[in-house]
């Protein structure tokens, strides 16, 4: 217990200190994002101490309609992501990996599990490109995009930093995705399990049936 | 329980610090010799792209010479438009070349460095070999194939087990 408190720790020393030994841009300070702290690693997850509310977030979905998170995910297995569609790598294996390990839960359990892909880049990803990218994924998987601040939010409260798209003197973008999938439990809605990118297709494969009853994996 | 946290605790820091070396270390100006790097190719491969907008691909450039080199560039019949992209803390940006280390490797790997495909000519499926030649510094070109794998195909050398 205690010596998972130190890893954690270790783990957002290191972080702080990657972010800062370039030194290129001055580490603006990004507002606050929670502070996670994990009782444990359950093989891949981390189970939280102290799970997340899940956010008062109402955001755009792929057909252009308004999408109120906590009133469509009520009571509902739920994994949330933070990505961006022109993302040849990490968005992409994550979505496929969930798609993958979805497909291998029974029918009904398909049904109840909510996959909601936040973007990170409102600028680029529309409803109509959101929804074309996940449906090629799965097509019963949630797109989300909106105003940015509005997903900076969202996603701080969850443990989750993100910046926005930035456009360089050469005029390429350089977007930004969340490090984590966060579970959400339908016994509590509370966002209580944590993956992190090296999360494999076998890994959700086990879990989610866990998580599909709130339990820990 | 113990042994293992600490082993997690030292993969994690080992990491991190590398992320941080390989990030910011500036050019190891190499010892000049004129012999040209021996540069091989291993684990080439494309996770089957999305849609026709991109593509990532992935791979192991090791050199066995004592002179250092760089991967400036790449060209395939797939796509007009390919670059090197580097990740850093989640988020990616074009590079000019990446550095092939003397008796080392340039490791790329998904969540790391990667080459991007932009604007593909054709939406390439599992099974399917693309042809891509390799450009360096010093060494001639390398031309190879990229094995096309399942989106959710990370590589041996990954260490997501």
């Amino acid at each position: 217990m205690r010596t998972t408190r130190v890893t954690v720790a270790a783990f957002v020393a290191a972080a702080a200190l990657a972010l800062t030994a370039c030194g290129g841009e001055p580490a603006k300070s990004s507002g606050s994002v929670t502070q996670i702290t994990g009782t444990g690693k359950a093989g891949s997850a981390t189970v939280l101490d102290r799970p997340f509310d899940k956010p008062d977030l109402v955001l755009t979905d792929t057909t252009g309609k308004p999408w109120n998170l906590r009133e469509q995910t009520k009571g509902r297995p739920t994994l949330i992501y933070f990505g961006y569609t022109n993302c040849p790598d990490v968005c992409p294996l994550t979505m496929s990996n969930i798609a993958v390990a979805r497909k291998a839960l029974p029918k009904a359990d398909q049904d109840k599990l909510q996959v909601v892909f936040v973007t990170t880049d409102p600028e680029r990803d529309t409803p109509e490109s959101l929804g074309k990218w996940l449906k090629a994924q799965d097509p019963s998987f949630i797109g989300l995009t909106g105003d940015f601040a509005t997903i900076q939010t969202a996603a701080r409260s969850l443990g989750i930093g993100i910046e926005a798209a930035k456009k360089e003197a050469d005029g390429s973008v350089v977007s930004m995705h969340g490090a984590q999938v966060l579970a959400f439990s339908p016994k509590t809605d509370e966002g209580y399990l944590l993956y992190g990118e090296s999360t494999t297709v076998d890994d959700y494969t086990k879990d989610l049936p866990k998580i599909i009853k709130g339990e820990n994996p | 329980m113990n042994a293992r946290t600490t082993r997690t605790l030292a993969a994690a820091l080992s990491l991190t610090a590398a992320l941080a070396i390989s990030g910011c270390s500036s050019e190891p100006e190499g010892k000049t010799e004129d012999a040209t790097p021996k540069l091989t190719v291993s684990g080439a491969f494309m996770p089957e792209p999305v849609d026709d907008k991109m593509a990532g691909a992935f791979m192991v450039i090791t050199n066995d010479s004592k002179t250092p080199d760089k991967l400036t560039g790449l060209t395939s019949p797939l796509s007009d438009d390919l670059q090197i992209h580097e990740t850093k803390d989640q988020k990616m940006r074009q590079v000019a070349s990446l550095d092939v280390p003397a008796n080392g490797r340039l490791s790329l790997e998904r969540g790391g460095s990667h080459v991007m495909f932009m604007g593909l000519k054709t939406k390439p499926k599992v099974g399917d070999k693309v042809k891509v030649e390799l450009k360096f510094a010093k060494a001639d070109p390398v031309t190879i194939e990229l094995d096309v794998k399942d989106r959710t195909y990370t590589g041996q050398s990954s260490n997501a087990h």
